[in-house]
């Protein structure tokens, strides 16, 4: 006899049917992404050198942070350069996708051309724009200034760079959001005599506010993560200049050979993310910010 | 009997599959199999890769067959460290001198103890005494030296003689010559670190050996002299104020900026009258002298000069290039270690080598007569002279302890950007080295007026 299952009974299958399509990809997040983490943060507390054993020193790495100059020298260029891209990258993709949204002609070449730096691989990047602003042949030759060997200039310099290859993707995704804003909004505002700088602020603004509020998000906890443009145009040089916590780590991990005080700094930077991620959160659900 | 495969079962079963490959993926076993003797390394080009496949790993007679593979520069003692740590890697184990991860890889059980097979094949008389004492820790010999070097002083006899100079060997002819090459517009001494940071410490290396002195540094190394000493102020106040002049690199900026195909077109154009670098740069500089890079410019290199008031101007900076050891966990552990004697002390193979694709030697007793008519006679005088050194001064990539090297490193650039005092540097240098000395972290160091062969 063929017995019709109740409909509780179906749900409850399709629930463990979906978990069950999901644990290949649960077993590799656990394998490289928690145990590493996990790792990490056992390897903080310990002297670890990256290379055999491990014995246990409580938060002395965590101590040592505070008193640590590169450590600190790094974090203060991570929070000049989430200022940088939280500033510079936002508003041109704001500005550049709200050009594009007045034009018809050529959008999609326009938007191919933003985008093309964005897919091309860093180190590539990287490497062109070391040439473009070489001292003796390129960009620097015309303007008798040393971009990347100079202190002063260089971490702006990798800015710049980073940001080369970074703003292109912020007008593909804000002009995305942008092109979600009913036009009806916009016949109104000009039905009312309001300018395209008025428009911008009272309608495409406030349209795109939940993009906006999470690619903010997202540029801090990368900013924290930045590595590759540095590593690559002057591996946190001339004298510290362009050092981040990240380039601080490797040279910790793999030159010092103190794999538990890199974990610890790794650790730092996590809970940095935590911090804003949490922050993001809060005011989403407990303050109740539409972003 | 049938069996049915329902949904759930193909799930579960598929899951647990990919975990289990992705696991046994992670794992691998220790080394290759056994008679197989896994060697990675990190050659110059592919030319030298396959040289050495063809003419060294092939060449092995047994036991066991070897397989090379070439990794990057920048990456190779990152995937050793990984897959030692997993249980896995080579079978003979690359290292950049006995004074990098060696003491780490010797305390986590890594590598094997070759002391029985110094006995069993004689190393004892075949390497220069030096460098295995460099190679032993706690007493046992852990590497073996495959490469070593020293820092010469390059020259294009051609600029030289356009300008009217000669190759300095004192202290006073040094920075005549490098003022009088920067008044006539030519960079004084090509450098730059763009491409490798490390670059700094071999301009250390000069001040400290050949400015303060190598008896002053052997002293310092064995905990006797403190780094702060006012005969290592004296030599880095000298290094720096030469550095702030722009003679090297022409300005402090362009250092930083400058890259190694930068520097040795600025040799070989005559933009640069000298260049201080090692004697690995032998290999480097074919493609841009000669009819290889379409000019007519020709290279040439002589001893550092004496830059200190007791110096002597025929000091040689002795560096293991390159160290190797066999894998603790290899299931090929004599096979590898007989490939380890082989690459290191079969003379011809390795003269061959060094002519045909300028490899570096290792340590070991050559003489002019071992080197064909074919090979480079700038390659035979390095290598005799060498050989026959009197006087010997200590690189910090051999000598010294990884943290120490490390803020040498990093710390110079702020000397001559002056964010740091030379006193502060040196006070920094001393606080790293204590420990590290105290820890047993310093490689042993020959006695400076040792012959280098010996």
């Amino acid at each position: 006899m063929h017995r019709r299952r109740s409909f509780g009974v179906r749900v409850r299958d399709r629930r463990v049917a979906g978990w069950l399509f999901m644990l290949p990809l649960i077993a590799v997040n656990v394998v490289v992404v928690l145990v590493p983490a996990a790792s990490s943060v056992y390897y903080s507390f310990t002297d670890w050198s990256g290379i055999g054993g491990a014995n246990f020193i409580g938060l002395q790495n965590y101590a040592q942070l505070l008193k640590d100059g590169e450590f600190l020298n790094g974090l203060w260029h991570n929070i000049l350069w989430t200022i940088f891209f939280l500033i510079v990258p936002m508003a041109m993709g704001l500005f550049g996708a709200y050009a594009l949204t007045r034009i018809r002609r050529f959008q999609l070449l326009f938007r191919v051309l933003y985008f093309i730096p964005y897919i091309v691989a860093s180190v590539v990047n990287a490497s062109i724009w070391r040439s473009i602003l070489d001292p003796q042949s390129g960009i620097g030759a015309l303007l008798h200034i040393n971009p990347l060997g100079n202190p002063s200039l260089a971490l702006w310099s990798v800015e710049f760079v980073n940001n080369w290859a970074w703003w292109g993707f912020l007008v593909v995704v804000f002009l995305a959001a942008m092109s979600g804003i009913s036009p009806s909004l916009y016949e109104a505002a000009e039905m009312d005599g309001a300018g395209p700088v008025r428009q911008f602020f009272s309608i495409t603004l406030p349209g795109i506010r939940p993009t906006f509020a999470f690619l903010g998000l997202m540029t801090i906890i990368w900013s924290f993560l930045a590595f590759d443009y540095v590593y690559v145009l002057t591996q946190g040089g001339p004298a510290g200049s362009t050092d981040l916590l990240s380039t601080v780590l490797y040279r910790d991990a793999f030159s010092n050979l103190q794999g538990g005080y890199a974990s610890a700094i790794g650790v730092v930077m996590a809970l940095i993310s935590a911090i804003v991620v949490v922050g993001y959160l809060v005011l989403r659900r407990v303050r109740k910010w539409e972003i | 009997m049938s069996a049915t495969l329902t949904r759930r079962t193909l799930l579960a079963g598929s899951g647990a599959a990919g975990l289990t490959a992705l696991l046994s993926a992670c794992s691998g076993g220790s080394g290759g199999e056994a008679g197989q003797i896994q060697f990675w390394n990190n050659f110059s080009d592919a030319t030298q890769v396959k040289y050495f496949t063809d003419h060294i790993a092939q060449a092995y007679p047994g036991p066991g067959t070897v397989t090379v593979s070439n990794k990057s520069s920048n990456t190779i003692d990152r995937l050793i460290q990984t897959a030692l740590a997993a249980g896995s890697g080579p079978d003979v184990i690359v290292t950049p001198g006995p004074s990098t991860g060696v003491t780490e890889y010797t305390k986590a059980g890594y590598l094997l103890d070759l002391e029985p097979y110094a006995k069993k094949y004689g190393w004892d008389t075949v390497f220069a005494k030096w460098a295995l004492d460099a190679s032993r820790i706690g007493g046992k010999l852990m590497t073996l030296p495959t490469s070593y070097e020293s820092m010469v002083y390059y020259v294009n006899p051609a600029t030289l003689s356009k300008l009217g100079l000669t190759a300095p060997t004192t202290l006073e002819e040094f920075e005549a010559f490098n003022a009088e090459a920067k008044a006539k517009g030519v960079i004084p001494i090509a450098a730059g670190n763009a491409d490798w940071k490390g670059a700094n410490e071999w301009h250390l290396v000069i001040a400290l050996n050949h400015a303060a002195g190598p008896e002053a540094v052997y002293s310092a190394l064995k905990g006797e002299t403190k780094w702060t000493d006012p005969v290592f102020v004296d030599a880095i106040s000298k290094l720096a104020g030469w550095f702030k002049k722009g003679w090297y690199g022409g300005g402090v900026q362009n250092y930083f900026t400058n890259n190694f195909p930068t520097v040795y077109k600025q040799l070989a154009s005559g933009q640069a009258a000298s260049m201080i670098s090692g004697t690995w740069e032998f290999s480097n500089l074919g493609p841009y002298f000669g009819k290889a890079a379409g000019n007519s410019a020709d290279w040439d290199w002589t001893t550092i000069p004496s830059l200190g008031s007791t110096t002597k101007n025929d000091v040689f900076d002795l560096a293991i290039g390159q160290s190797a050891g066999v894998n603790a966990h290899s299931k090929s552990v004599k096979d590898a270690a007989s490939f380890l004697n082989f690459m290191t002390t079969d003379k011809k193979v390795l003269v061959d080598a060094v002519v045909e694709k300028d490899f570096q030697l290792p340590p070991i007793q050559v003489s002019a007569a071992d080197f064909g008519s074919k090979a480079d006679p700038r390659t035979v005088r390095l290598y005799t002279q060498l050989s026959a050194a009197k006087s010997i001064g200590y690189t910090t990539w051999t000598f010294f302890p990884q943290q120490t090297e490390t803020y040498m490193i990093n710390y110079f650039e702020n000397v001559i950007t002056d964010k740091l005092s030379v006193q502060d540097y040196l006070a920094g240098i001393q606080q790293k080295f204590d420990p590290e000395l105290k820890a047993g972290k310093v490689p042993t160091a020959p006695a400076p007026t040792g012959v280098a062969s010996s």
